[in-house]
């Protein structure tokens, strides 16, 4: 970034730019959420309205009252199977991306390559053979298995982005920790994952969230609409009542209330995970 | 006893930090790939899916795919998809990085919050571009009326053409945060006296932008553009809820190709041959990438 900060006019011109194009660029998000406080007779008026006229929380309401379509439940599920992909996850590669950063192993190079190709794996290599494999382990049509599932993307994405944050712990620090009476273990739990904490935040971040957004896996591999994730509800509720953009809508708007949080709380984390993850591969 | 004791003595310890992980991914990854492609090479489908026999077919997936015309429209698609998804993203993630890496004063808290779009679930985007582009309540339709673009409301989801101009623009509206945090990083890796040195030379802004900031760039470009193309090409989801890849397989990708034909069409041997294929190119495209980035690290 330009070192000397920019005052006077040329701070306001470029504000009042960046603003418009944020304005232009949440615009989606915007109409959104106006729209699932509209009466499904305003949807409809020609030309539209820029905030709801009448307001109505029939949309958010009904979903608990009816209960055919519980978005709150399939929120429910959501959160259970987002939480549990994420704890796979980080339990997991937490030990793998120290080994890997701290550690010339046999195979460690045929390793990291692996966890690199599985980011580019596409989902539709899997899905059948998940399937069948499920089925097989009687997992079918359970949280389980979009957990198991779910977690295969926050792996390889937490192993690469954490093992830069150990790669820069000094290993003075370690080796410190031995002569003061730790074993490998207690020194890794004690000293070195406290260190590298912002780095598990991140993962566990990513973890969750790719979880959160995952419809693929929650749809193939959990059939009963009561135990499905929330993106699954979505999709499902489309193909039932098509156009019915008021709960739709607020649907989505329920959807995104945990991306929502964690990027109002956790946003410096969002960004060093975006930035690490991409660049270094 | 002593001989697993002494293997483990030095590096060799990391073994154990990394297993769990590692045969956790073998187990749900691994395995699976490698029976994605036994079972290309097979002719299942709903019949012999969990239990009768498999036919062992070769090739013959493959061959029958080439010839099919939704195969081919689907890979032609996939391409046009993603090239068309790049270019915007780039261009429009890279303007932003620009106006972010000036020194105002909501430059920072502006580019946190364009970040937003990256995160959402894609189903929710999908959903929320859907109601955008559609013909009677769609506010797109609205605005090009009223601006005076156009006289009757577009199908934008139902026309064959349009359609993949609006998974296009949803697709971008993922992308442009990803490319614009990832140029706004490089940005800050090239050295401000050489913009400096510059202006002392008397270059303007455009000789400045070609001449220093785009070749200092050049690897920051090149992650950013093969990684896009990675996450684009297998994009699954957006579509889907978008348009399923009708009408008229006019959007159907690759990733969405496959699942048709997987757990809609139940022909589960040639869902999967779809996506090896779908896979092979990604993968010839990453050892590319791996390629460029891996030099000069020493691992």
């Amino acid at each position: 970034m330009d070192e000397r900060r920019l005052t006077g006019k040329k701070n306001i011109l470029f504000s009042t730019v960046s603003v418009i194009i944020l304005v232009i660029l949440l615009f989606p998000l915007f109409w959104t959420l106006i729209t699932s406080f509209k009466t499904e007779k305003e949807i409809f008026l020609i030309p539209p309205t820029w905030y709801p006229h009448v307001l109505n929380t029939r949309s958010y309401a009904a979903q608990i009252e009816t209960g055919d379509f519980n978005m709150f439940k399939s929120f429910f599920n959501s959160f259970v199977i987002s939480s549990g992909a994420m704890a796979i996850a980080v339990v997991l590669a937490v030990p793998a991306s120290y080994a890997i950063a701290r550690y010339r192993f046999v195979g460690r190079k045929a390793m990291l390559l692996g966890f690199l190709v599985t980011q580019m794996l596409p989902v539709s290599v899997l899905l059948t053979p998940m399937f069948i494999m499920f089925r097989n382990m009687k997992m079918y049509n359970t949280w389980g298995a979009a957990i198991l599932a779910d977690a295969t993307i926050g792996i390889p994405f937490s192993v690469l982005i954490l093992k830069n944050y150990f790669a820069s712990i000094p290993k003075a620090l370690e080796e410190a920790a031995y002569i003061d009476g730790c074993t490998r273990m207690s020194a890794f739990l004690r000293i070195l994952i406290p260190v590298a904490k912002p780095g598990v935040i991140v993962c566990a971040i990513f973890s969750f969230l790719y979880a959160w957004g995952d419809l693929a896996y929650g749809m193939t591999f959990i059939l009963d609409q009561e135990k499905r994730p929330i993106t699954a509800g979505i999709f499902n509720f489309m193909g039932q009542y098509g156009t019915k953009w008021s709960y739709l809508t607020a649907f989505a708007i329920v959807a995104i209330i945990p991306v929502t949080l964690i990027f109002i709380f956790m946003q410096k984390y969002i960004i060093s995970g975006m930035t690490n993850g991409a660049v270094k591969g | 006893m002593k001989r697993i004791r002494n293997f483990f003595r030095y590096d060799n310890i990391g073994l154990l930090f990394i297993l769990p992980a590692f045969c956790y991914m073998m187990f749900f990854v691994g395995y699976p790939i490698i029976s994605n492609i036994i079972l290309s090479a097979q002719n299942v489908t709903v019949k012999n899916l969990v239990k009768g026999q498999k036919e062992f077919i070769g090739l013959e997936n493959y061959i029958t795919l080439f010839g099919d015309d939704v195969f081919r429209k689907a890979l032609l698609n996939t391409l046009t998809f993603t090239v068309a998804c790049l270019v915007f993203q780039f261009l429009i993630g890279f303007l932003l990085a620009l106006l972010f890496n000036k020194n105002f004063r909501l430059a920072k808290p502006v580019r946190g919050l364009t970040m937003i779009p990256w995160m959402m679930p894609m189903t929710v985007t999908a959903l929320m571009f859907k109601f955008m582009f559609s013909t009677d309540v769609g506010i797109i339709n609205y605005i090009l009326r009223s601006a005076g673009f156009i006289k009757e409301n577009i199908e934008w989801l139902t026309t064959p053409g349009t359609a993949m101009i609006a998974v296009v623009a949803a697709n971008v509206w993922i992308g442009i945060p990803f490319n614009t945090i990832l140029i706004s990083t490089g940005l800050t890796t090239i050295p401000q006296e050489l913009y400096e040195s510059a202006s002392v030379d008397g270059a303007n802004g455009w000789q400045k932008l070609t001449r220093i900031t785009l070749p200092l760039l050049r690897p920051t470009i090149e992650s950013v553009l093969v990684l896009g193309f990675i996450y684009t090409f297998k994009v699954y989801d957006l579509v889907y809820v978008m348009t399923e890849g009708g009408p008229v397989n006019s959007t159907h990708l690759l990733s969405t190709y496959s699942y048709k034909l997987s757990f809609d069409m139940f022909q589960y041997s040639k869902g999967s041959s779809v996506a090896n294929i779908l896979f092979l190119i990604l993968l010839l495209v990453g050892i590319l990438y791996l390629k460029i980035t891996m030099q000069g690290e020493e691992d």
